[in-house]
């Protein structure tokens, strides 16, 4: 008898316990698919970008007018003695950007002295990403000693046309009549996280090879960044 | 009798915790040559993320969604591209907060340059990426998901 009153209780602890952890399970279903929900909700709205096709090697770029930091408006065009422009997509938020921003400052002061500043550009959507907005823009760049203009790109028009996807994304002009031609596009170098441990130097290597009138031997490359977001 | 009563209290134990949530298995380059390069019996839907990347965040619930729905009929992988050091105090408090549920690997290797033309050639490095793999079949999507979009690619191939 003691043992039947002891398993009738098991029992019904055991019922208990199935039915609690069945209701627990539920509701947790019930969050997941709430949240499921609206991120579905949110990327529908969010990610209905254009189909970007972007300049290739040899092809023009645009210039544009876009707000600097200091408040004033920047075009290439404003720099009559530049030979070309270090362009680069870059932002406050992304963890690749911001492990780039010593490289961006030396790459500036090693090649504005000698015709290609940098120019960067900060492609994003403050509504999607608040650290990058304008205002803290400003900001980054003056804790960082930004030596270079870093460009709003507001409304999003100039991205698309040169076709960058992701933050770092680098594009290289050289100054040609007029025109500023596409010579190179894509990574930095290929080591975000330890700059001592570069295999190639790629950046580096096609604005020195501009310099010196060579061939740029790899005018594409590819590297992680964060997805420009509209 | 008694002798079951352990075994019962394990049961109940047993049914009132939830599934753990996994955690980041550290891969080399090697381990992404392997799995591109494979053809496998097995639905494999490969997530390239990183806990930083706002867009990749926002479509996880759909690979959970995903995973939940076909179970052992598909491998889901998610692969983190996190810094390593980022392992114990973003990625894995991540998982757990997110209860993530399907396989997660973070790839340890810092020339993206070499990795990403393994994958697909059209992949800029730009993220989130998803690869879809099933015996000679390889799908490449340069997208955000939703799970509608993701379950009808794999009916697709179960079919």
């Amino acid at each position: 008898m003691k043992t039947l009153k002891i398993l009738t209780v098991v029992a019904v602890i055991a019922l208990v316990g199935i039915l609690a952890s069945g209701i627990l399970n539920v509701d947790s279903l019930n969050m997941e698919n709430n949240e499921i929900e609206s991120a579905i909700n949110d990327s529908q709205n969010t990610d209905k970008a254009p189909i970007r096709k972007g300049y290739d090697i040899g092809d023009t770029a645009t210039d544009f007018s876009l707000k600097n930091i200091d408040g004033r408006m920047v075009s290439l065009k404003n720099y009559e003695e530049a030979k070309g422009f270090i362009v680069i997509f870059t932002c406050n938020h992304c963890p690749y950007s911001v492990a780039y921003e010593d490289r961006i400052i030396a790459l500036d002061k090693e090649f504005k002295s000698q015709g290609y500043p940098v120019i960067a550009i900060n492609p994003n959507n403050p509504e999607a990403y608040p650290e990058d907005s304008y205002d803290n823009m400003k900001i980054r760049a003056k804790e960082k000693g930004f030596t270079f203009p870093y460009l709003f790109d507001a409304g999003q028009t100039i991205y698309p046309q040169y076709g960058a996807t992701k933050t770092p994304h680098v594009f290289l002009l050289q100054k040609v009549d007029k025109n500023n031609i596409v010579k190179y596009i894509g990574a930095i170098d290929d080591n975000h996280k330890d700059a001592t441990a570069i295999k190639n130097d790629y950046l580096r290597d096609a604005v020195t090879n501009l310099i010196n009138g060579e061939e740029i031997k790899m005018t594409k490359t590819v590297a992680i960044g964060c997805s420009i977001k509209s | 009798m008694k002798n079951y009563l352990p075994l019962i209290l394990l049961l109940i134990v047993a049914s009132c915790s939830k599934p753990e949530p996994q955690k980041a298995d550290v891969i080399g380059i090697e381990d992404i040559a392997y799995l591109t390069g494979d053809y496998p019996e097995k639905i494999q839907v490969i997530n390239f993320w990183a806990t930083w990347c706002k867009p990749c965040v926002d479509e996880l619930p759909a690979f959970e969604k995903l995973k939940s729905t076909y179970g052992d009929k598909i491998e889901v992988i998610l692969i983190s591209l996190d810094d390593v050091e980022n392992l114990e105090s973003k990625v894995n408090p991540f998982l757990e907060k997110h209860n993530i549920q399907s396989q997660v690997k973070l790839l340890d290797y810092p020339y993206a340059a070499e990795y990403i033309p393994m994958v697909d050639p059209h992949w800029d490095g730009a993220i989130p990426v998803t690869l879809i793999k099933y015996k000679k079949e390889h799908k490449f999507f340069n997208q955000s998901f939703e799970f509608k979009e993701l379950d009808f690619e794999v009916s697709t191939l179960l079919e």
